[in-house]
């Protein structure tokens, strides 16, 4: 439907509100010309928190100060993060999505290319997960990978066997939310602070919330992707 | 804190109970109810913990503020995590019988996750965690707008989805702003730190235009009638009630503690732009011929009211603002709860054919008339404690002006709401089928309303719990 509407509406509003655009252009230019002025006189030595995190980085289970931000310092945040990527793909299976067109056969060489492909990429995904202890990498990366192998499965034509297309998909989709919520609320039960981990287990509960959380960006990316709750068996 | 985190759990439990019903879509309706009474209960305990001990802080994983994120709950979160409990619980109960099971799939996990997001966003401490919870809030809230389905709902939710990323956006760059000058994200700390620069100005302009957008303040709104008359009924009521309060309560909060020494001449133009937005929403609103349209417009017109504390600027001045963000969240949702027990009693929302909706729906239309007199200020209701503090404000400050504002703005409310009412009693003749409402959507409805009047009842409470912590600053109010 929106391809459509919108080069028609796009032509009207260009006729009449020609002024309109004008003035718009004006005060954009204005703006983006105060914003390069507030930003130069920004000195370029910023405090920033970075001493901070470098002080405390030996606690913290990881040796990658990135990692131990988004994972120790301000776990919080990527736990929220982690609900907005769930709400993400609630939102666009709450639309009931596109039918989906059945393509011809993908072609011996998407066909075998992604059968090489795929399980280098899940390699690459479990060492980028590996590595993001101390060097950059992560669960995101980690689960951009994973999803990346997805989409290219779904390129080529697979499709979810219709058995796990429901509660074991919807499983998978909750784990890194769901695990990031247990992980916290059972340090709270042991008389802990939310997400509070203990210095000598941080390394692998951190490692843990990882795995989860990469397993669930990859299939919450793959299934965006497909755009469409997959038809899941009776169970529903 | 070695008690309970009461403010913790009031974030985590929805969370839980979003991933309950995504996965487990045939019992969604009772587990988000059972949710909803949680959270309600750890609403009560976080009050009563912060009425005994004062504010709370709460310092997620043990870091503390510069280097983690800190919770903090004082008396403005606490009525906001409040008047959230008691809608959500309304909305909770009327959803359960609104949505049919194909809808009710998708509704309670966005629901839910939308509750924790307004829970998160009120007890955070942190300008960026903060960033991170409007997101979160922004796409359910876009989600459920989509819900209704059809052309309308979708154009409506597709604006509101480019208007909400780009305050979201507006937002961020002011976080990233103030994050290179001070090297600090809590909210406390910059309020120490806060030196006027360029960049203070610009991350000021951005963060304020970002969240005025969100809020839909006047020649802002543009977007929240579409949006909100569009939507299905509970996600109107949530949406009116509790979304566009949040992105308020950010502006607050940045307003009174980030930002104070810069307010000088933009808490007038704020002003300005509420007085404005509350002639136009009136008029506005007048104007419609479709119910649902009408409270939207209504809302419009509500929050500008909300606004005409910025040029005031004294304590009195934002107790009204905060009271009659209050009494406006139960009298709004109860609002339009009612108008969706009559669409879907008769079918369609035209004000002109709402034929004896007196007889057939009572309850409703109490609610209606109940909510309506909480709109409008008249007593005994939150709405006139909201409108008699603002009047105080304006007086003891001698800007007079903003008083025509606040009468000619209830006449407004009061030819509105009694247009509806007039034509509830006039008799038509049937032309449809009429469906039969579910008891407990018209109890919810009723019940929130009664809310709304008895907040005017008991206004000593509410005004004693704004004191903790001294949101507004200085002393306590005379």
């Amino acid at each position: 439907m929106k391809k459509t509407m919108n080069p028609k509406s796009m032509t009207e509003s260009g006729k009449i509100r020609t002024p309109f655009r004008l003035l718009l252009m004006v005060l954009l230019s204005a703006l983006a010309a105060g914003l390069g002025y507030a930003v130069s006189t920004l000195s370029s030595q910023s405090p920033g928190s970075g001493e901070w995190v470098a002080a405390n980085l030996e606690t913290s289970g990881v040796s990658n100060p990135v990692t131990a931000v988004l994972l120790n310092f301000r776990s919080y945040d990527t736990l929220l993060e982690m609900g907005v990527l769930l709400v993400a793909l609630l939102g666009v299976w709450s639309l009931g999505g596109i039918p989906e067109q059945r393509e011809s056969s993908p072609g011996p060489v998407l066909d075998t290319l992604s059968r090489l492909l795929v399980p280098v990429l899940i390699l690459v995904a479990g060492y980028l997960l590996w590595v993001g202890a101390h060097a950059p990498g992560g669960a995101f990366q980690a689960g951009s990978v994973l999803g990346a192998a997805g989409v290219l499965l779904l390129l080529a034509g697979w499709r979810l066997d219709a058995r796990f297309a429901g509660l074991p998909l919807r499983i998978t989709l909750t784990t890194g939310l769901g695990v990031f919520v247990v992980v916290g609320a059972v340090l709270m039960l042991v008389g802990r602070r939310l997400l509070e981990y203990p210095p000598s287990f941080a390394g692998a509960l951190i490692l843990l919330i990882e795995a989860a959380a990469t397993l669930s960006i990859g299939m919450t990316l793959a299934a965006l992707f497909l755009g469409s709750r997959p038809e899941a068996g009776p169970d529903r | 804190m070695a008690a309970i985190p009461w403010g913790v759990m009031a974030i985590l439990l929805p969370l839980a109970g979003a991933m309950a019903c995504f996965l487990s879509p045939r019992r969604a309706s009772p587990l988000g109810l059972i949710t909803a009474l949680g959270v309600v209960a750890c609403a009560a305990g976080l009050g009563w913990q912060v009425a005994e001990q004062g504010a709370q802080r709460y310092a997620i994983g043990g870091w503390g503020a510069p280097l983690g994120i800190d919770l903090y709950a004082d008396g403005l979160s606490l009525l906001m995590l409040m008047v959230t409990a008691v809608v959500g619980l309304g909305i909770s109960v009327y959803s359960s019988g609104y949505f049919n099971r194909e809808k009710a799939v998708n509704f309670w996990p966005l629901w839910m996750f939308l509750w924790s997001a307004l829970n998160a966003l009120f007890l955070s401490a942190d300008i960026f965690n903060l960033y991170v919870t409007l997101e979160l809030l922004g796409l359910a809230a876009v989600a459920l707008v989509a819900l209704a389905g059809g052309a309308d709902a979708l154009t409506g939710a597709m604006r509101y989805l480019l208007v909400s990323l780009l305050g979201s956006l507006a937002y961020l760059l002011g976080v990233a702003l103030l994050y290179h000058s001070f090297g600090c994200l809590d909210i406390a700390l910059l309020a120490e730190r806060m030196e006027p620069s360029p960049a203070v100005m610009a991350a000021m302009g951005l963060m304020s235009a970002g969240l005025l957008l969100k809020t839909a303040l006047f020649p802002l709104h543009f977007w929240l009638p579409p949006a909100h008359a569009s939507a299905p009924a509970p996600v109107s009521a949530l949406l009116s009630a509790l979304v566009v309060k949040a992105s308020f309560y950010i502006l607050l909060r940045l307003w009174l503690d980030v930002f104070p020494v810069t307010a000088a001449g933009l808490g007038q133009l704020l002003g300005l732009l509420g007085a404005a937005a509350v002639l136009w929403g009136g008029l506005q609103a007048l104007r419609q011929t479709r119910l649902k349209m009408l409270i939207a417009y209504s809302t419009v017109a509500q929050l500008g009211y909300l606004f005409l504390a910025f040029p005031l600027g004294s304590n009195v001045a934002w107790q009204g603002a905060l009271y009659l963000l209050l009494s406006h969240a139960l009298a709004k949702a109860a609002m339009f709860m009612a108008a969706g027990n009559i669409l879907c009693f008769g079918g369609h929302d035209r004000i002109a054919d709402l034929d004896r909706v007196a007889q057939r729906l009572p309850l409703s239309l109490a609610a209606f008339g109940l909510a309506g007199v909480s709109i409008m200020g008249l007593p005994p209701s939150g709405g006139f404690i909201a409108k008699w503090l603002l009047l105080e404000a304006a007086m003891r400050s001698g800007q007079w002006w903003w008083v025509i504002i606040l009468i000619l703005g209830g006449l407004l409310a009061a030819a509105y709401v009694f247009k509806v009412i007039g034509y509830a009693f006039t008799q038509a003749v049937m032309t449809h089928e009429a469906r039969a409402v579910p008891a407990t959507m018209e109890w919810a409805a009723l019940v929130l309303a009664l809310v709304a009047i008895l907040l005017g009842l008991v206004a000593p409470w509410p005004l004693a719990l704004m004191e903790i912590g001294l949101p507004f600053g200085g002393e306590a109010a005379g």
